[in-house]
């Protein structure tokens, strides 16, 4: 599943130049300039409200921002998005086949799933271990079952670009080692993977780049360098929000 | 039209089928019901069941413009049609101007709508009948011609088509609009369709069931199926198979015992029926957990 056709993927570089946002008159992100490199995992830490996730729909195209943001493709140009949440009334009777399938095809879900997405989307949820609850409605669903699924979609088609917005939030010992395994597969096919996280163990130990954003970039490099302790004190001691 | 009334005048089907106006309604009702109940399963999914009363609504002060217009009485459908659609449009692009809250946002528009309607009125009240509006507001199955059907021909095809072929996006942008987004869906254009969706079959709905009463055909059915079903399958089928009940039970039962009520009223009436039943079944599966498996 977690191979393409072609040639092995390599994702894109990112270069965000003097990137800034200001909504309602209250600057969300000021003179952000980074780099992500191609083919790298890099993590976006900082204190909660500090713009990770603004930064992120940027990144997006979903902002009015000031500044560039340039995303040289190398690869392909799929990108994969894992959001924070989904908002819907939990009472509905959406299976997480259903979704799936709404992800996937444009015939209505209620008629039927495609033939030659069914095994896609069982692949993507044998990924993520949510195979077996494939007929679960979405809102009986935990909150990690939930990141879980969010996750298998992002791999439908095969990202060469995965942008993930804290994927670990509230989710399960379990299911957060389901996805590091996979986010490790996806790096070493060089998927470019831009990736929000409070977890600063797991930043450590996984990620091959790290910014921490607090309206501007206080800090960028790899974590051994710039993940030191005094530093991450200030980032976050100075806030009342901790990592 | 003629192989019925020949059926019906030979005792095969039921007698009141040999009038036009019978046939007519039945007919519209036939279309009605799966398009209402197919489109109240997005309504209720993307949770803008207040959006369409504020349509119903502001559908009443169409007709009310469309009769100082000099339009027909009975079928005032340009000046219906052009301001439904206007109000429509200009509450979804004050919702994405202001984002303003959806419920706050309908009901400055419901009371608007409302306020013109009334003031235009009492100039309506000077011209015709005041009684002819009853049919507006709650449905009258004698009114239906074929103008009417053709109009609804035209607009349900409109929204079977863009329902098909939308249906699935439709869902996921209201789900999470930035991941919609990099889908490639085209979030704003889907969220006017799908209004326009609801306003079109809502003036196409007038004649039959009512300005007033329209809106919950578009929920009861679809709030019925949700209480039966574990999938989008039971969800979108229960939902059309209540939403078509509905309607050709509630125009076929008061002609046959000769009640004197308005069609719209009947059919809610009779979706109301369905709700009570799947709720009392939904508890009673709650309850007692092995029901569920029957």
């Amino acid at each position: 599943m977690l191979t393409k056709n072609e040639d092995p993927p390599h994702g894109p570089s990112i270069c965000f130049e003097m990137v800034g946002l200001c909504l309602n008159n209250i600057t969300i992100l000021q003179d952000v300039s980074f780099t992500v490199k191609a083919g790298n995992m890099h993590c976006l830490i900082g204190p909660n409200g500090g713009g990770k996730t603004s930064l992120i729909l940027s990144l997006l195209g979903q902002t009015p921002h000031t500044g560039r943001i340039t995303i040289n493709w190398i690869g392909g140009t799929t990108i994969g998005y894992v959001p924070q949440v989904l908002d819907f009334d939990r009472t509905l009777p959406i299976t997480v086949n259903n979704f799936m399938t709404m992800i996937c095809q444009n015939m209505p879900a209620f008629i039927r799933t495609r033939k030659k997405y069914k095994d896609i989307i069982n692949n993507a949820l044998r990924l993520v271990s949510m195979d077996t609850k494939g007929e679960r409605r979405l809102g009986e669903l935990s909150g990690g079952e939930m990141q879980r699924v969010l996750f298998a979609q992002a791999l439908i088609p095969f990202p060469d670009l995965l942008i993930l917005d804290e994927p670990g939030a509230g989710i399960d010992r379990g299911g957060a080692k389901v996805i590091e395994e996979i986010m490790l597969v996806l790096k070493k096919q060089k998927v470019t993977m831009v990736w929000t996280n409070h977890d600063l163990k797991q930043v450590r130990q996984m990620a091959d780049a790290v910014t921490c954003i607090h309206k501007e970039v206080l800090f960028s490099g790899t974590p051994d360098e710039v993940l030191t302790t005094e530093r991450v004190f200030q980032a976050f001691g100075a806030t009342s929000s901790g990592p | 039209m003629p192989v019925v009334q020949r059926l019906a005048e030979s005792g095969w089907l039921p007698e009141s089928l040999k009038y036009a106006f019978v046939f007519n309604s039945l007919v519209a009702a036939l279309i009605l019901g799966p398009v209402l109940g197919g489109i109240g399963t997005l309504v209720v999914t993307k949770r803008l069941a207040f959006f369409s009363q504020a349509i119903g609504n502001a559908a009443l002060t169409g007709v009310a413009i469309g009769i100082i217009l000099g339009e027909p009485y009975t079928s005032p459908y340009v000046s219906l049609f052009s301001f439904c659609i206007i109000f429509g449009m200009a509450m979804v692009f004050t919702k994405n101007r202001t984002k303003m809250t959806t419920d706050t946002l309908i009901a400055v528009f419901l009371c608007i709508s409302l306020a013109i309607g009334a003031c235009i009125l009492l100039y309506v009240t000077a011209k015709v009948n005041v009684h002819v509006l009853d049919n507006v507001l709650f449905g009258s199955i004698l009114t239906v011609n074929e103008l009417d059907l053709n109009v609804l021909f035209v607009i349900s095809f409109i929204c079977i088509f863009c329902g098909l072929r939308f249906y699935n996006r439709m869902v996921l942008s209201s789900f999470n609009p930035n991941l919609a987004r990099v889908r490639g869906i085209k979030v704003i254009f889907l969220e006017y369709l799908f209004i326009l969706m609801v306003t079109i079959i809502t003036v196409a709905s007038v004649k039959i069931i009512g300005a007033i009463l329209v809106e919950a055909l578009l929920v009861i059915p679809a709030a019925s199926a949700r209480n039966l079903s574990r999938s989008m399958r039971g969800f979108f089928f229960y939902s059309a198979t209540f939403s078509t009940l509905s309607c050709v039970i509630g125009i076929v039962v008061p002609m046959e015992l000769e009640i004197p009520v308005p069609s719209g009223g009947a059919i809610i009436l009779v979706a109301a029926f369905f709700f009570a039943v799947t709720t009392a079944i939904r508890w009673l599966r709650r309850a007692y957990p092995a029901l569920g498996k029957i």
